[in-house]
C-alpha cells in the first residue's frame, strides 16, 4: 500500500458482498438504457431499411422541368438528384405491349441508389433510347429473354421496337396488380414522352439532402426560389419521420412521446442507481467517519468516494452495455431469422452508438454524482461515533415504530421503510418507476394494433379472380390447385345477387359462397346464431349493421327468376373480410356453395385465393399460374401478394419484436431491481438483525419484518406507479392513438394487473433471499464475536 | 435451586494451523439468584462462553441445561423462543434497536411473543431503571449508560432465569458503570434472577457471589463473595 487511495482496493475486497449488490444495480440500470435505446435504435434502423425498400430513400420529389432540375441540382444541400418518370401509372391510357397495358417509368441510373428495391435481375440498365428493362411479369408472361425485342404501342397506335437489356424484380405494386412494368432510359423516356399526352405522365426530380440539412427549411427554400406550389412537393414521410426531419404535426406529437419516453427510461437508470447507493449509505458513513477520525481531509474523502465508485463503474458499466449489446444482437437475429429478406440489411452484430453513451453516461454521472452523498454525510459524522462503536449499531432514528396496530415485527418492517424518507422515496419511487415505463411503453402496443394491418389467416398470397365478379372460375380449380406441390390452402367464393322481399319492399342482396375453410374463420365473427345450417345449405348469414329491416327476421323469401324460396336467416357476422360485389346490392349475404348454386344457377368461382407453403418459391407459382390460366378462360387476372404480405409481416414482426421486447426488459428490469433493493436493505441492516436475532427474534418473525418493509415500499410504488403512469399513459394514448384513429382512452387495466403482478412477484421471490440469508446466519458471527 | 450447568463444554474455532479452542471441557453450574462474574484476557473464550450457555452459539460438544432443558438438543426455533424467555442478554455495545423509543424497547421481547406487556412491571422497570422521563426517547436520543440501562431493562422484563452481560460497562464512564452493577446485583439480590457478567474491570468483581477465571478456554473458579 504506497497510496491512501490503494485503500479503496482492499476495502472492496473486505466489502465484497455489499459491493457487489451495488455494482448489480449500476449494471442493470446501465442495461436497461443501454436495452431501451439500443433497440429503439435497431427499431428505427429496420424500420428505415423497410421503409427505404418500399417507398425509397429520397428524401422529397418536386415536379418541375429540366430547367427547374438543373437549377435544383446546384443548390449545395442536395447531394443526389435524379429525374423519374412515369406514364400509364392507372393502365389504362393505351401503352401496350402484346396487347396488355404497361406502367411506362424512366429514369438515370443514379436513381436507383434512391430506390433499392428496383433490383436488377439479368441484364443492364438501358442507355440508348430504343432500350428497356422488362419486369419480371412480362418476362414470366411473354417468355422474354435479354437480347429480344418488344414492340411497344402507344397511344397513337404507333408501335415503337424496344430491345430488352435487362429483367428487374417486380415490385410489391407490380406483383399485386399483375402489371407490365417497363423501365426507359431518360432519354428514352422523353422520346416517348413526346408522343404522349400531358395528363398522363409525370415527371419528378427526386433529391437526397446532404447529413445534418435541415430538410423542411430546405423544401420551404426551394418552393420560393423554383415558385412550386406544395402538390409539386412530395416528402418521403416514412425516411424523414426517421431522421427526425419531419414536421407533420402527428409525427412532432410522436417524436415528443419518444422524448418522454426516453427522459422516462434515462431517470429510472438515474433512479435505481441512486437508490441502491442510498441503502448502503450508513456503513459508508461509518467508515468515511473512520477515515475522517484519522486525519483525511474532507477532499481525500470525497476524492475516495470517487475513486470507489469509479471502480464500481469500470467493471459495471462494461457489463451492464455488453448485456444490452448482446440482447440487441439477439433481437436482431431473431428479425433477420423471422423475415430474412426484409431484414438482411440488418447487422448482426451491429453496434448502437446512442444506446453505448446513453448507458455511460447514465453509469458514470449517476455513480458520480449520488457517490458524494455519503461523503459529504460523513463530514457532519463526529469521528467519535464513527469510532466509538455506537455508529453501527444506533442510528439515530427520528420517530419510534408504532407498534400498537400491527405485531412487532411487521411494524419495524413497516417502520424501516419509511426510516429515512429519502431512502422511501428512491426504492418505492424505483418501483413506482417500473410501473410508470410500464404504462408508458405499453401505449406503444396501442399504438401498434392501430398501426399496422396485421396479416390476418385468410390473406392470400395468390389471387385468382374475375375483374367483373362473373363465376368463371370453375370450382374444380380448386381441388386441382390444392394438389400442387407448394400450396397450403384454396377457398373461393361466388358472387351473385338475389331479391329479398322485406317489409319495406324488395331489397337486393348480393351473395357470396363461402367453402368450408371460410366458414370455420366466420366462426370467430359470428355475432348472432349458429353456421351449421347455412353449412347444410338452409338458409343465410347477414353482416352486421347491414341486416336492417331483416333484422329481426327468422326467415326471407327470396324471389329468384320469378320463383319463390324460403330462406332462414341463420346468424349475423361481425363482419366479412372480402370485397363486396360489383353489382348494385350494397348489402351481403353469405351461403354455401351448394345453396348458391341453387339459387344463381352458377357453379364457378369469382374469387380463388391461394395461401402458400413457407417453402414455395416462383417455381411453384410459375407452376400454378400456368395450371390456372389454362384451366380458365379469358377475363382472369391473377395477383401476387407475396411481396406485400412478406412487407407486412415484416413491419409487424420487428415492431411487435421491439415493443414487447421494451415491456419485458422494463419488467424484468423491475423484477431484478426489487429483489436486488431488498437484498441491499437487508445487507445494510445486518447487524441490526443479528441483534434482534441475539434478543430472541425468530427467523419467521425476521422475514416476517423484511416482508412488512418490501409490501410497504410496493403499496406505495404502485399508488405512486398509478398516480403517474395511468395518466402519462392516457396522455400518450391521446398523442398516439387517439388523434389519429379517434379511439377514447381507456383504463389499461390488464397492462396494469401485469406490472402489478410482476411488482408482487418480484417483492415474494425477493424476500426468499434474505430469509436463506437469516436461516443460515449465526448471530454470534454477526454481532462480532470476541 | 441449580437453574444452569455447563458440561464438558468445548468449542473450536478454526481449522490447521488458524484452529483455536476457545472452550476446553468447561463444567460448572450456577444456582438461583446467584451473581457470577467471568474474567480473563482478550481472546480468552469468555464471549464464546456466554454465547454458548445462552444458546446464541453451538459447542462442538457438551451441553448446557437451563432450567433442566439441554439447549442444543432444541431445534432452532424451539431455542430462540426459549431463549427470549428464559434468557437476558446485555452486550457491550447495548445493541437497542434504533426504532423503538425507550419503553418499546424494554418491552420487545414480550412483543415478540405477542403478549400484552405487564403495565406495573413496565413502570416498575423504568422506575428501577431511573427513565421514567425518558420513555418516549429513542435510542440515539440517550446517553451511553442510559441505553446500557434501557438494555438491562430489555434483559429484565420476561423475568428470565439467566441474565447473561458481555462487557456490560465496557463502553461506559466508572459512575455509569457503577449504576450498571448495582442494578444487575440488584437483579440477583431482589428479583432472584441468576446473573452471569463479563468483566474486564477487576474492581467490579468484589460484588460478584463467584469469580470465573477464563484462561485459553479453560474455566476455572476464582471464588468471590459467598466462597
Amino acid at each position: 500500500m504506497r497510496h491512501y487511495l490503494d485503500l479503496v482496493s482492499l476495502s472492496a475486497k473486505e466489502h465484497r458482498r455489499q459491493n457487489r449488490m451495488t455494482r448489480l444495480c449500476i449494471v442493470l440500470a446501465v442495461f436497461l438504457v443501454t436495452v431501451i435505446f439500443g433497440m429503439a435504435d435497431m427499431e428505427m434502423r429496420s424500420q428505415m431499411l423497410q421503409a427505404v425498400k418500399s417507398d425509397g430513400s429520397w428524401h422529397a420529389g418536386f415536379v418541375i422541368n429540366e430547367e427547374q432540375g438543373a437549377i435544383l441540382a446546384a443548390r449545395p444541400e442536395v447531394e443526389h438528384i435524379s429525374p423519374y418518370g412515369a406514364l400509364n401509372y392507372y393502365r389504362k391510357d393505351g401503352y401496350q405491349i402484346e396487347g396488355e397495358e404497361a406502367l411506362i417509368c424512366g429514369f438515370d441510373p443514379e436513381l436507383l441508389e434512391m430506390f433499392p428495391a428496383v433490383e436488377l435481375l439479368e441484364g443492364e440498365l438501358p442507355e440508348r433510347e430504343q432500350e428497356m428493362v422488362v419486369n419480371e411479369t412480362i418476362r414470366n408472361r411473354l417468355g422474354v429473354q435479354v437480347g429480344d425485342y418488344l414492340v411497344l404501342t402507344i397511344p397513337g397506335g404507333e408501335k415503337l421496337s424496344h430491345k430488352v437489356t435487362g429483367i428487374a424484380r417486380d415490385t410489391a405494386l407490380t406483383a399485386e396488380k399483375d402489371a407490365f412494368g417497363v423501365f426507359l432510359s431518360m432519354g428514352g423516356f422523353e422520346n416517348l414522352h413526346g408522343k404522349g399526352t400531358e395528363e398522363d405522365r409525370e415527371e419528378i426530380y427526386y433529391v437526397t439532402f446532404r447529413s445534418f440539412t435541415n430538410i423542411q427549411r430546405a423544401i420551404r427554400d426551394i418552393q420560393v426560389q423554383l415558385g412550386l406550389g406544395d402538390d409539386q412537393v412530395r416528402q418521403n414521410a416514412k425516411v424523414l419521420l426517421l431522421l427526425f426531419q419531419s414536421r407533420d404535426s402527428y409525427l412532432m406529437q410522436f417524436y415528443l412521446v419518444a422524448v418522454v419516453l426516453a427522459v422516462l427510461v434515462l431517470a429510472a437508470g438515474v433512479l435505481m442507481i441512486t437508490a441502491s447507493m442510498n441503502s448502503s449509505i450508513a456503513r459508508r458513513t461509518e467508515f468515511f467517519g473512520l477515515l475522517g477520525c484519522l486525519g483525511a481531509t474532507r477532499g481525500q474523502v470525497l476524492r475516495f468516494v470517487q475513486r470507489e465508485a469509479l471502480g464500481w463503474c469500470k467493471r459495471a458499466i462494461p457489463v451492464g452495455i455488453f448485456g444490452g449489446i448482446a440482447v440487441i444482437w439477439g433481437l436482431c437475429a431473431m428479425l433477420r431469422a423471422l423475415s430474412p429478406g426484409l431484414f438482411e440489411g440488418l447487422p448482426v452484430f451491429g453496434i448502437s452508438f446512442p444506446a453505448i453513451i446513453a448507458g455511460l453516461i447514465v453509469g458514470v454521472m449517476t455513480v458520480l454524482l449520488a457517490a458524494k452523498a455519503p461523503a459529504k454525510r460523513a463530514a457532519q459524522v463526529s469521528p467519535l461515533t464513527a469510532v466509538s462503536g455506537n455508529g453501527g449499531s444506533v442510528q439515530p432514528a427520528r420517530r419510534a415504530a408504532d407498534t400498537r396496530i400491527f405485531p412487532v415485527d411487521v411494524a419495524l418492517g413497516i417502520h424501516h421503510a419509511f426510516g429515512s424518507k429519502r431512502n422511501f422515496f428512491l426504492v418505492s419511487g424505483s418501483f413506482a418507476f417500473s410501473i410508470v415505463l410500464f404504462l408508458a411503453f405499453s401505449t406503444g402496443i396501442d399504438f401498434m394494433h392501430h398501426a399496422l394491418t396485421p396479416l390476418q389467416p385468410w390473406a392470400p398470397d395468390l389471387c385468382v379472380y374475375s375483374e367483373e365478379n362473373q363465376n368463371l372460375i370453375p370450382r374444380e380449380l380448386g381441388e386441382e390447385v390444392k394438389a400442387c406441390p407448394g400450396v397450403k390452402k384454396v377457398f373461393g367464393r361466388g358472387y351473385g345477387e338475389i331479391t329479398v322481399d322485406t317489409e319495406e319492399g324488395i331489397k337486393k342482396l348480393s351473395l357470396i359462397s363461402y367453402d368450408k375453410q371460410q366458414f370455420d374463420w366466420a366462426q370467430d365473427s359470428l355475432v348472432k346464431g349458429e353456421l351449421e345450417k347455412v353449412i347444410a345449405g338452409e338458409g343465410i348469414l347477414l353482416v352486421f349493421g347491414e341486416e336492417g329491416a331483416l333484422a329481426q327476421r327468422e326467415r326471407v323469401l327470396v324471389n329468384q327468376e320469378g320463383q319463390l324460396q324460403e330462406l332462414l336467416v341463420c346468424g349475423i357476422l361481425e363482419m366479412i373480410p372480402y370485397p363486396r360485389g360489383a353489382g348494385s346490392a350494397s348489402d351481403v349475404a353469405i351461403c354455401s356453395e351448394d345453396l348458391f348454386s341453387r339459387l344463381t344457377k352458377e357453379t364457378g368461382y369469382a374469387v380463388l385465393d391461394i395461401q402458400l407453403d413457407r417453402d414455395a418459391g416462383d417455381q411453384e407459382v410459375r407452376e400454378l399460374r400456368r395450371i390456372i390460366e389454362e384451366s380458365c378462360q379469358e377475363g382472369i387476372s391473377f395477383s401476387d401478394k407475396r411481396m406485400g404480405n412478406r412487407e407486412t409481416k415484416g413491419a409487424g414482426y420487428s415492431m411487435a419484436l421491439f415493443l414487447y421486447g421494451f415491456l419485458v426488459v422494463i419488467g424484468l428490469i423491475a423484477f431484478f431491481n426489487i429483489v436486488n433493493c431488498v437484498a441491499m436493505s437487508v445487507s445494510a441492516r445486518m447487524k441490526e438483525y443479528g441483534a434482534m436475532r441475539a434478543i430472541g427474534m425468530s427467523t419467521d418473525q425476521l422475514i416476517r419484518m423484511v416482508l412488512g418493509e418490501t409490501l410497504t415500499y410496493m403499496v406505495f410504488g404502485v399508488v405512486f406507479g398509478c398516480l403517474g403512469g395511468i395518466p402519462l399513459n392516457r396522455q400518450l394514448f391521446a398523442s398516439l392513438v387517439t388523434s389519429r384513429w379517434g379511439e377514447a382512452w381507456q383504463l389499461p387495466a390488464g397492462e396494469l394487473a401485469i406490472i402489478v403482478f410482476i411488482v408482487a412477484l418480484a417483492v415474494c421471490l425477493a424476500v426468499l433471499g434474505p430469509a436463506r440469508q437469516f436461516q443460515r446466519m449465526t448471530v454470534v458471527d454477526t454481532l462480532g464475536a470476541e | 435451586m441449580e437453574i444452569v450447568r455447563v458440561e464438558n463444554l468445548s468449542k473450536t474455532y478454526g481449522a490447521g494451523e488458524a484452529r483455536v479452542e476457545a472452550l476446553k471441557q468447561v463444567s460448572f453450574s450456577m444456582e438461583r439468584g446467584e451473581f457470577g462474574a467471568v474474567v480473563g484476557e482478550s481472546g480468552s473464550g469468555k464471549s464464546t462462553l456466554l454465547n454458548c450457555m445462552g444458546g446464541l452459539d453451538k459447542a462442538d460438544s457438551g451441553r448446557v441445561m437451563l432450567n433442566g432443558r439441554d439447549l442444543f438438543e432444541m431445534g432452532e426455533k424451539e431455542r430462540t423462543i426459549f431463549r427470549r424467555q428464559n434468557v437476558g442478554f446485555i452486550f457491550q455495545s447495548f445493541h437497542l434497536i434504533p426504532e423503538l423509543n425507550v419503553e418499546q424497547n424494554i418491552i420487545f421481547p414480550l412483543l415478540l411473543d405477542y403478549k400484552r406487556p405487564d403495565k406495573e412491571r413496565v413502570e416498575e422497570l423504568l422506575q428501577v431503571l431511573g427513565l421514567e422521563n425518558r420513555r418516549h426517547h429513542l435510542p440515539g436520543q440517550l446517553s451511553g449508560g442510559q441505553q446500557q440501562r434501557v438494555a438491562i431493562g430489555r434483559a429484565l422484563i420476561t423475568r428470565p432465569a439467566l441474565v447473561l452481560a458481555d462487557e456490560p460497562t465496557g463502553n461506559l464512564d466508572s459512575r455509569n458503570s457503577q449504576d450498571v452493577l448495582e442494578l444487575l446485583c440488584q437483579a440477583a439480590r431482589h428479583y432472584q434472577q441468576t446473573v452471569l457478567m463479563i468483566t474486564h474491570n477487576m474492581n467490579l468483581t468484589p460484588v460478584a457471589d463467584r469469580v470465573f477465571q477464563v484462561t485459553d478456554g479453560v474455566v476455572r473458579e476464582l471464588g468471590g463473595e459467598r466462597s
